[in-house]
């Protein structure tokens, strides 16, 4: 197993080197001009050729790729270009409380786990109930809720609920742990909903899938309960289908939601990724890919782990 | 048929075979389909949308839909105007309706093109494994490791914006799931025995692959790609957030819903419901036919 | 798995049980509570570029003069200078006596913790931060090539050849609190400059202390201090007891009194000893925020006027709930400029103008403003020196028969010969709307264009490298002097400097060179409105408007007259503490 792990950890590099490549000559090569950026309305030729000397825009391409590399390898991602403040921590921040990586995950994870749960239990009783009416009523409430965009629940949500009603706050922050949920409510209830529709499909398809398998027939005549059926053997064989997509999801709940983080004024990372793209602030698009990308293998690697103890079939080599 | 069989007359019955099972189950999914009500109604609106967007293409339906009128700016909904105005006093109905257009364009050749990419690189990995498999997982590990916004965004910066675009960059990034699927597939296929007897004949690798066992994942791939047509239509809203979306001036259902975002302050409701409307129905019609669809073609699923 | 779903049932419960507690902690009563439309980006005064920074930093920093807050046209007078300063015959040596007494806010950074006096070294080291390359300040062009001496530092800091200890001869503090400034050749604009936040004076203390980080440590000698701030959501400021002090004017312009401005007049400043400011970016949340209270003056969004104003007042609605309009005229030109590096459109005055004739500004006021801008007849808005009232530009008028008769003459009938115009436009809906508008208006003259969306870096690149055809995009004012509008011409400025158009014509930059070394006054006033009538016949912009800052204040926000230049204005402001808990209770 620890060779395993080992060997998947030496696999990363790889893909980090083709996350990196790829974002790089993404940006350097096609987006904005930083330089002309960092000058400001009132620039010059000169000025804009200082600043290119001063951060090694002048500097051949691969030489730029070199310094990036040495950035991955250092963990020093040195200053956004356009606010000049250190990217550490526009990341992590200066304390837990005004960190946007947690401050994102303070919306995503509890809105995440909330959706988990919620429809996990739905998805289990459409099974056991699957081609009555109530399955397909709520079949199609989902599919409904999947056909609007996620602007509508947002804009929708924020005058009629914030607003008219008053029931929960418009927009806004408090980076007190106690005082954050008072702002998060509206936002994770919006959360919820988008993600409500597509996972309760998910879910019962992957139990259905479950449930027509020979061992379920074996389990039945042996005269065992539906109950016991659906939790001990139904819900432990789909969980590497549920694993695989909870896991795979997990790095991307610290990104945020961009458009919610946008319009309930959220600090999280969403917000810092939308302005960093609108500000040609590549030091910041690559330090969050490259986060991003870590996150993600670390995960992938968690998924296999994970795979091996609950289905003892699966090997690890 | 346990070992490879050489002597060349059992090979075409496993050609017959392998075609006579694809074909019975074409024809069983399109008997189910028949009979689920919900399916043929879905069916029918989407032919219905598609009927739309080729009228409204050809200038049969609302033809006016470009005409502008200073005076009529923010019409509200009125007998001229069933879902009143925009800002240039142009129809929202019509808008709506030419929509339907740019849409399904947009859907069809994005999930189209994120289809055939995902299924060239998901077909070779699954064949050929070793080098190739290695080379190409680790190209859609990089592709899905980056988030979907940056890359959706970076792409646009090096391509530009407009229709053309906006397909190529939703094909460009959306074709990780179905190359997984069809790489699945693939490995399952290539030993099987069909498979094998081809290669004892000496059918090529290209001939294996795309002739023989396509057609037997065509169903997986067909479902692919009805699921991305729906991603993409909501794709295009997110990316007109972005000012990401359609050339200005094209009707289109994620710039009149951006637009609402400034428009609903003013009590200007039309747009967003116009937009949604259309959206609504189309999406959900999709979305059931899909499911539907899902159903009937996975043979997992048959006994339900 | 029991255990799994257990253990999310409380937890979920945990998280409901937190949430169900909405109860609205009450806003302290004597705060002000106002929104950014951005991000704040840093605090540092060299690092000054935008908007929003600015804003925060002008109450926290001060200068060397500031503008009185009531008079209008804008009038310069004295901050932290004692008096106006003394002027040399030849207008080259300027000497600046700064006040005594004056303390920096207390700060880890000094002995003790306590603030020490300001003294006219403090200007110097802030001065040469801005020509600091290291440093790399936006504000850089305020003292390039005018000061002796200092582009030569500024170099030498580049080799390492010089420190911030070695003098500039251009540049000298004479005793602690006398300043002497040197110039090249005159700089009329060095007062106004001396008024920006780029050149409030900085403890080296300070930046020593904090390094890189002195942006997030602001210490100055203003008002306000920064107390917290949650990046990219509020910054919370407190007064400065340290501060010097001010009292509120006791005479503005006409109508000021009737408005209810004096009645504060004589009183110490600050009126409010605690300002929340909130970075909402989203127009829908700020001006939800506002209805219900929770900040106390807004801007209107465009599409928020309908339901606000009708005839340029406000709805009763509003005026029930003692909601009341303030309008302000911007220093600012909006304009779509043509690239004359194109060789159709450059080499073509006819077609350009014939574009203009057909664009119709007085629709475009209407429909993007709400009829809250004033058409643009020339690059100088009102307010400004070289502004004249009544000028009318004969090609700002929308005739699109006399467009077509221009796109004749310029050898295009109907358009036919004419190659599609690429536009291009911001990503934002607004940007995107006025573009196909002004592609509706040029398809009656036989124009054809085609429009991109570009992001801002984009965008700028695109001008930069010379490689757009026809965009859209504004100025505004950095201070009240027509000088910092026709730069925008000036061939020297050409891109990727701010000359984005690459206008160049030999008689208007000899009359800009001239003017340049002119004081203030009917000669060179004259000289501005020659340079202007060239522009004008020239035509390498459409001129669209001059805007006009539509804001919408809750009753019990006094003292409150915002113009885009006055930036140090927070500590004029009073609420009402009585009429706000009556009003927002009806919210």
């Amino acid at each position: 197993m620890w060779k395993y792990v080992v060997r998947r950890t030496l696999y990363m590099i790889p893909i980090l080197f083709g996350v990196t490549l790829i974002t790089f000559l993404l940006f350097n090569v096609a987006g904005g001009d930083p330089a002309a950026q960092m000058a400001g309305k009132n620039a010059t030729a000169e000025r804009i050729e200082e600043i290119r000397v001063l951060y090694g825009f002048n500097k051949p391409i691969h030489m730029q790729y070199l310094d990036f590399v040495r950035q991955i390898v250092t963990f020093d991602y040195g200053r956004s270009i356009s606010s000049k403040q250190k990217i550490s921590t526009m990341i992590f921040g200066e304390s837990p409380e005004l960190s946007p990586v947690l401050t994102s995950l303070s919306l995503t994870l509890p809105a995440f786990l909330l959706t988990l749960l919620i429809t996990i239990s739905i998805a289990l009783v459409l099974t056991v109930k699957r081609g009555s009416k109530l399955d397909k009523s709520v079949m199609v409430i989902c599919l409904a809720l999947l056909s609007f965009s996620s602007l509508v629940y947002i804009l929708v949500g924020q005058k009629w609920l914030g607003y008219e009603l008053g029931i929960f706050e418009i927009s806004g922050w408090d980076p007190s742990w106690t005082e954050r949920w008072r702002y998060l409510t509206l936002p994770t209830i919006i959360f919820v909903i988008l993600s409500l529709g597509s996972n309760i499909l998910f879910y019962r398809t992957i139990f259905l899938e479950e449930i027509f398998q020979d061992y379920v027939r074996t389990a039945k005549s042996k005269g065992l309960g539906q109950k016991v059926i659906l939790f001990k053997h139904v819900l432990r064989n789909a969980m590497i289908p549920i694993i695989t997509l909870v896991v795979i999801q997990m790095p991307f709940l610290i990104l945020g939601a961009l458009l919610t983080e946008a319009f309930f004024g959220i600090p999280g990372l969403g917000g810092l990724i939308f302005q960093a793209l609108n500000e040609a602030d590549f030091p910041v698009i690559r330090a969050m890919t490259v986060l991003i990308t870590i996150m993600y293998m670390v995960f992938q690697l968690i998924t296999d782990v994970l795979y091996s103890v609950v289905d003892p079939k699966v090997t690890l080599k | 048929m346990g070992s490879v069989n050489v002597s060349t007359h059992t090979i075409p019955v496993a050609e017959e075979g392998a075609k006579a099972n694809r074909n019975s189950l074409w024809w069983d999914a399109y008997y189910r389909l028949k009979k689920d009500r919900i399916a043929v109604i879905s069916f029918w609106v989407i032919v219905f949308y598609v009927l739309l967007a080729v009228g409204c293409r050809i200038g049969l339906l609302f033809p006016h839909f470009a005409e502008t009128n200073d005076a009529l700016s923010y019409a509200a909904p009125n007998a001229n105007h069933w879902l009143g105005t925009d800002f240039l006093g142009r129809d929202v109905l019509a808008r709506a309706a030419h929509g339907t257009y740019t849409s399904l364009l947009v859907g069809f050749f994005g999930s189209g093109l994120a289809v055939v990419i995902g299924t060239m690189f998901g077909a070779l990995a699954g064949y050929f494994g070793g080098k190739v498999d290695d080379l190409i997982v680790w190209l859609y590990t990089t592709v899905s490791t980056i988030p979907y916004i940056l890359l959706v965004i970076a792409f646009s910066f090096v391509l530009g914006a407009g229709l053309k675009v906006l397909c190529l960059v939703l094909g460009l990034t959306g074709w990780v799931g179905i190359c997984r699927v069809v790489r699945g597939e693939y490995m399952k296929h290539r030993d099987r025995e069909y498979v094998q007897a081809c290669t004892a004949i000496g059918a090529s690798h290209f001939r294996k692959a795309f002739i023989h066992i396509l057609p037997n994942v065509t169903h997986l791939i067909l479902i692919q790609f009805s699921l991305g047509f729906v991603g993409v239509i909501k794709a295009e809203v997110i990316l007109s957030y972005l000012g990401l979306g359609v050339e200005a001036g094209t009707p289109s259902w994620g710039v009149m819903i951006n637009d609402a975002a400034q428009e609903l302050p003013r009590e200007v409701w039309w747009g967003l419901a116009a937009a949604t409307g259309f959206m609504f129905f189309l999406v959900l019609a999709f979305n059931l036919f899909n499911d539907a669809l899902r159903d009937a073609l996975d043979p997992k699923l048959k006994n339900k | 798995m029991k255990q799994f779903i257990t253990s999310m049932i409380i937890l979920s419960l945990a998280w409901m049980s937190l949430t169900g507690c909405t109860k609205k902690k009450d806003l302290e009563a004597d705060t002000l509570n106002l929104a950014l439309s951005a991000n704040v980006k840093g605090l540092d005064p060299a690092q000054a570029g935008d908007l929003y920074s600015n804003t925060v930093i002008a109450q926290i920093y001060e200068r060397l003069f500031s503008y009185h807050y009531l008079k209008r046209p804008l009038s310069l007078e004295p901050r932290l200078a004692d008096g106006m300063p003394v002027a040399s015959k030849d207008g080259l040596t300027h000497t600046f006596k700064i006040k005594k007494g004056i303390k920096f806010q207390d700060d880890a950074a000094f002995p003790n913790g306590k603030g020490r006096e300001l003294v006219a070294q403090d200007f110097i080291y802030a001065w040469k931060r801005v020509a600091d390359p290291n440093v790399n300040s936006e504000g850089w062009w305020i003292f390039d090539n005018r000061i002796v001496g200092l582009n030569a530092w500024r170099d030498g800091m580049k080799d390492g050849k010089v420190t911030y200890d070695t003098v500039v001869e251009g540049m000298k503090a004479t005793d602690s609190h006398t300043i002497q400034i040197k110039l090249i050749k005159p700089y009329y604009q060095l007062y106004y400059v001396l008024a920006m936040n780029y050149t409030a004076p900085i403890a080296k203390e300070a930046v020593e202390k904090y390094g890189k980080e002195f942006l997030n440590h602001p210490v100055g000698t203003g008002p306000y201090m920064l107390k917290s701030w949650v990046r990219n959501n509020k910054l919370e400021l407190v007064a400065n007891p340290n501060w010097a002090g001010q009292t509120y004017p006791t005479e503005g312009e006409e109508g000021d009194k009737e408005a209810g401005l004096l009645e504060d007049a004589g009183k110490k400043l600050p009126l409010i000893k605690k300002i929340v400011l909130r970075e909402i970016t989203e127009d829908q949340p700020r001006w939800l925020n506002f209805m219900k209270g929770n900040l106390d003056v807004a801007a209107i969004p465009k599409d928020n006027f309908d339901s606000s104003v009708v005839a340029g007042e406000l709805t009763d609605e509003m005026k029930a709930k003692k909601i009341e309009l303030i309008i302000t005229e911007d220093p600012d030109v909006t304009y779509t400029a043509f690239n004359m590096d194109d060789p159709v459109l450059g080499k073509n005055k006819k077609l350009r103008q014939a574009m203009a004739l057909a664009y119709n500004g007085e629709e475009v006021i209407k429909k993007f403003y709400n009829n809250r801008a004033i058409k643009a007849h020339s690059p100088i808005p009102p307010g400004v020196d070289g502004y004249e009232k009544g000028f009318s530009n004969p090609y700002k008028k929308f005739d699109v028969s006399k467009a077509k008769k221009f796109i004749e003459d310029a050898g295009f009938p109907e358009g036919k010969g004419l190659p599609t115009f690429e536009f291009m436009a911001g990503s934002s809906s607004t940007s995107r709307q006025m573009a196909e508008y002004f592609k509706e208006n040029l398809k009656t003259i036989g124009i054809n264009l085609t429009i991109t969306q570009n992001s801002w870096p984009q965008f700028t690149k695109k001008i930069r490298e010379r490689k757009g055809q026809i965009w859209g995009i504004a100025w505004g004012a950095d201070y009240p002097d027509a000088e910092n509008f026709l730069q925008l011409f000036y061939s020297r400025n050409a891109s990727p400097g701010a000359n984005g158009s690459n206008y160049e014509n030999p008689k208007f930059d000899a009359l800009y060179e001239k003017a340049a070394l002119l004081p203030p006054g009917e000669e060179r006033t004259a000289i501005y409105q020659q340079m202007r009538d060239i522009i004008v016949e020239d035509s390498p912009w459409i001129f669209g408007a001059h805007r006009l800052g539509y804001a919408v204040k809750h009753g019990w926000l006094k003292n409150y007259k915002p113009h885009r230049i006055i930036d140090d204005k927070m500590k004029y402001y009073k609420i009402d503490k009585d009429l706000k808990a009556k009003l927002k209770a009806k919210l």
